[in-house]
């Protein structure tokens, strides 16, 4: 054991030997990491969810550049776009803020939202320089959802409380989106979309009513198209209507409710209504108890239309529904053959409402009642229907029901249905038989014998003609110089009379002349002394004074 | 292979960091200040491996942040955008100034990275003794401290165009909070290059020959 000189050996020190500490240099690091992560993590905590929404086109949207705003405040931004579905479909991606994330649910819609310059408004006019943004409007649903179908066209109206409902239309017209919708004239809601319905033969034509208004729609409202002019020629002659200014260009929808509507209440959101295509049709009332009866006419009904009216007393009681021809083969007759629908609502309607409860016990539904009731009308008051032309211009006509109590008594099958009802000839008609009638009269008049004797009766004339002319003659040969031999005596005495009483030495003038001297003084006198008085009217009462000599 | 210069130390000198002159030193344990510029006399910087590797670190931590976050927002009529250096190469890039974008890259974005990548080599080099030659090495540092004063070019940028840009309500630019990371990135990194001691390059080439060597 070889011993070590201890000099080699180290030494214990007596103090603690200081180790090598750490440098307070690492606090740079650590506190770069302290914010680092610090910011980091203040990013996640703002993080708001990522969506993406599938457009059919991009319109204008840039990733990093296009916002999504709600209610107009922005709350996200576009992070990506790209093509999928094999470059047909555009994927926008965006990022939501956190405070935001809670619209992103279900039914929540995205659409793009651009400068929109149309008939019905201008808008947007500030994306002209900010670019297009993607509108949402916010859904009502409690799932959450990250993955969307963007909408083509944007919903017409956001934000706004109201009900949405939807029209059923076989054309669509000058409708557009963006249509307004009337309530009496007042713009209350608008179309919002139109699309063809599954069947491609109408459309659905979905329409935004906005609050209040929305409660005035019932479930006996009707829609018509308010839009264009709408020109009828009808049996009332040449109608024109027009709606707004507006709805002319841009197209429009009315809507009302019919004073016989049942219920009030208001009508479910999304509710399906006829849109029908002007007001006429639409406010009709729908007749659920129309009764069918047929017509055979003894005259062309050429001008009678389906869905010309029947009248009563001049007042719409029903309608033509089928204008056709009939054939007895018996008899070889051909007849035009008229069904008619008969609405008895419409026409008690048309009574006091003191009579309506009398006629509507004899005519509604109960067919016995009906039958007899109209059995007496056609037998004890005569009542007929006739052909009636409504507009001569047009040749319109209609199926009037008249009481002529005078017409001959018709022969009814009571037990056919349609029943038929007896015809008169109409007024055309009627006045064709009158015509004929007097043509037929003069016809029939002994012209030949009345030429005779009117013959005879001239040649006597013409004898008392002549004696008269020699009465004349006789006249002028005698009485007219006696006529004259008085007249020059009458002028004679006249003559006399005139030198007498006018001539220049006449007495009778000498005495008048003088007579006229002597007024002629009074008055000149009588003038001096008004002049006198005027200047001096004290002499009236003193005499004339010295000093006006 | 070239012939090893001795060490300053090796021949009981030490060397001035500031004014580079060799002096001998006071003491073994304490060399004393330079007898030309007053400077504190150290054999070798202490604990400068520690220090600067603590820099580095916090340099490469800064470097994240200010890629990641907007050094640019944007306003233009109502519409903000958020800008990060690489955004802005890209931006440049796409609007067709390429020359311009590959400065900004390079300036931005390569010579930061290519600054903590170098620094966190020789460290790693000198710590685990992986000199061979030194002389590689001491390059690489002089290129390090040389180009780290050009670094600031971001963050002058983006002062000016803050500055300039104001043209409300039209446009207006704000800082963002990246730049804040930039600098400190290009500050410490600086830093880090000044606190590792060059010196300790050529100990480690030494060290190396020693246990590869003859």
């Amino acid at each position: 054991m070889a011993r070590k000189p201890l000099d080699e050996v180290p030494r214990a020190t007596v103090v603690r030997r200081k180790r090598g500490r750490l440098s307070v240099v690492w606090i740079i690091p650590i506190l770069a990491a302290a914010v680092a992560i610090g910011i980091a993590i203040q990013r996640l905590a703002a993080e708001g969810p990522t969506i993406t929404m599938v457009f059919a086109a991009g319109d204008g949207i840039e990733a990093g550049k296009t916002l999504v705003k709600y209610r107009d405040v922005n709350i996200g931004q576009v992070t990506a776009v790209q093509l999928v579905d094999g470059y047909t479909k555009v994927r926008v991606t965006a990022k939501i803020v956190k405070t935001a994330a809670g619209i992103m649910v279900d039914d929540t819609k995205f659409w793009v939202v651009g400068p929109h310059i149309g008939l019905t408004g201008v808008s947007g006019l500030g994306m002209l320089l900010s670019g297009n943004y993607i509108g949402v409007q916010a859904g009502s649903s409690d799932r959450s959802r990250r993955e969307f179908i963007g909408l083509d066209v944007a919903p017409r109206v956001v934000g706004l409380k109201g009900r949405r409902f939807v029209l059923n239309a076989p054309v669509l017209g000058s409708l557009g989106v963006g249509a307004p919708v009337y309530y009496r004239g007042l713009p209350v809601g608008e179309v919002e979309s139109y699309h063809l319905a599954t069947n491609r033969k109408s459309f659905e034509i979905g329409v935004f009513i906005v609050s209040p208004n929305d409660t005035d729609v019932h479930p006996d409202s009707r829609f018509w198209n308010a839009s264009g002019i709408d020109l009828t020629i009808g049996e009332n002659g040449l109608d024109v209507r027009t709606a707004s200014l507006l709805a002319l260009l841009a197209g429009g929808l009315s809507f009302d409710t019919p004073d016989f509507a049942s219920t009030t209440d208001p009508v479910r959101e999304g509710t399906a209504f006829t849109l029908y295509g002007d007001r006429a049709t639409a406010m009709k009332q729908p007749d659920p108890f129309a009764q069918r009866y047929v017509l055979l006419f003894n005259e062309a009904v050429r001008g009678l239309s389906v869905g010309a009216p029947v009248t009563l007393m001049g007042l719409t009681v029903g309608e033509v529904t089928e204008v056709g021809l009939a054939f007895d083969p018996k008899t070889l007759a051909v007849h035009p053959r008229v069904f008619i629908s008969f609405f008895p609502e419409r026409t008690i309607a048309h009574f006091g409402p003191d009579q309506q409860p009398a006629v509507r016990s004899n005519t509604e539904l109960d067919e016995q009642k009906n039958i007899r009731l109209l059995r007496r009308l056609i037998i004890e008051r005569g009542m007929r229907a006739r052909l009636q032309s409504g507009n001569l211009l047009t040749g319109q006509r209609y199926v009037a029901f008249e009481f002529l109590p005078d017409s001959p008594k018709p022969l009814i099958d009571w037990t056919v249905r349609p029943l038929e009802l007896p015809v008169a000839p109409g007024q055309l008609a009627d006045m064709e038989a009158k015509l004929a009638s007097i043509l037929d009269k003069i016809d029939r008049m002994p012209l030949a014998a009345m030429g005779d004797r009117a013959a005879a009766a001239l040649k006597t004339l013409d004898q008392t003609l002549h004696d008269a002319g020699s009465a004349l003659q006789h006249l002028d040969a005698d009485t007219i110089p006696e006529i004259k031999k008085a007249l020059e005596d009458l002028r004679q005495v006249l003559e006399g009379a005139n030198a007498t009483l006018l001539g220049r030495d006449a007495p009778g003038q000498q005495e008048l002349r003088g007579a006229l001297q002597e007024v002629t003084r009074a008055a000149r006198s009588l003038r001096g002394l008004a002049d006198y008085l005027e200047s001096h009217p004290e002499a009236l009462i003193r005499g004339k004074s010295k000093e006006t000599k | 292979m070239r012939v090893s210069s001795p060490a300053a130390r090796q021949l009981g000198l030490v060397a001035c960091v500031a004014c580079e002159l060799v002096s001998v030193p006071a003491g073994p344990e304490d060399p004393g200040y330079c007898p030309r510029c007053g400077e504190r006399l150290a054999f070798r910087r202490q604990r400068s491996l520690q220090i600067a590797s603590a820099l580095l670190i916090a340099a490469a931590i800064c470097y994240v942040p200010a890629n990641v976050l907007p050094v640019l927002t944007t306003t233009t009529l109502g519409s903000t955008e958020d800008d990060t250096i690489l955004g802005g190469v890209m931006l440049l890039y796409n609007s067709g100034s390429w020359p311009l974008a590959l400065i900004v890259l390079v300036a931005s974005v390569m010579i930061p990275l290519g600054k903590i990548a170098a620094l966190a080599y020789l460290l790693m080099a000198v710590q685990r003794g992986g000199v061979r030659e030194g002389n590689d090495q001491a390059r690489l540092y002089h290129i390090v401290e040389t180009i780290g004063r050009w670094s600031m070019l971001d963050v002058f940028v983006d002062a000016y165009t803050v500055a300039l840009v104001q043209l409300q309500p039209m446009i207006s630019v704000a800082p963002g909070p990246g730049i804040l990371f930039f600098a400190a990135v290009v500050v410490l990194t600086m830093l880090a290059a000044e606190y590792f001691d060059p010196r300790l390059i050529w100990d480690a080439a030494e060290e190396g020959k020693r246990i590869h060597g003859s």
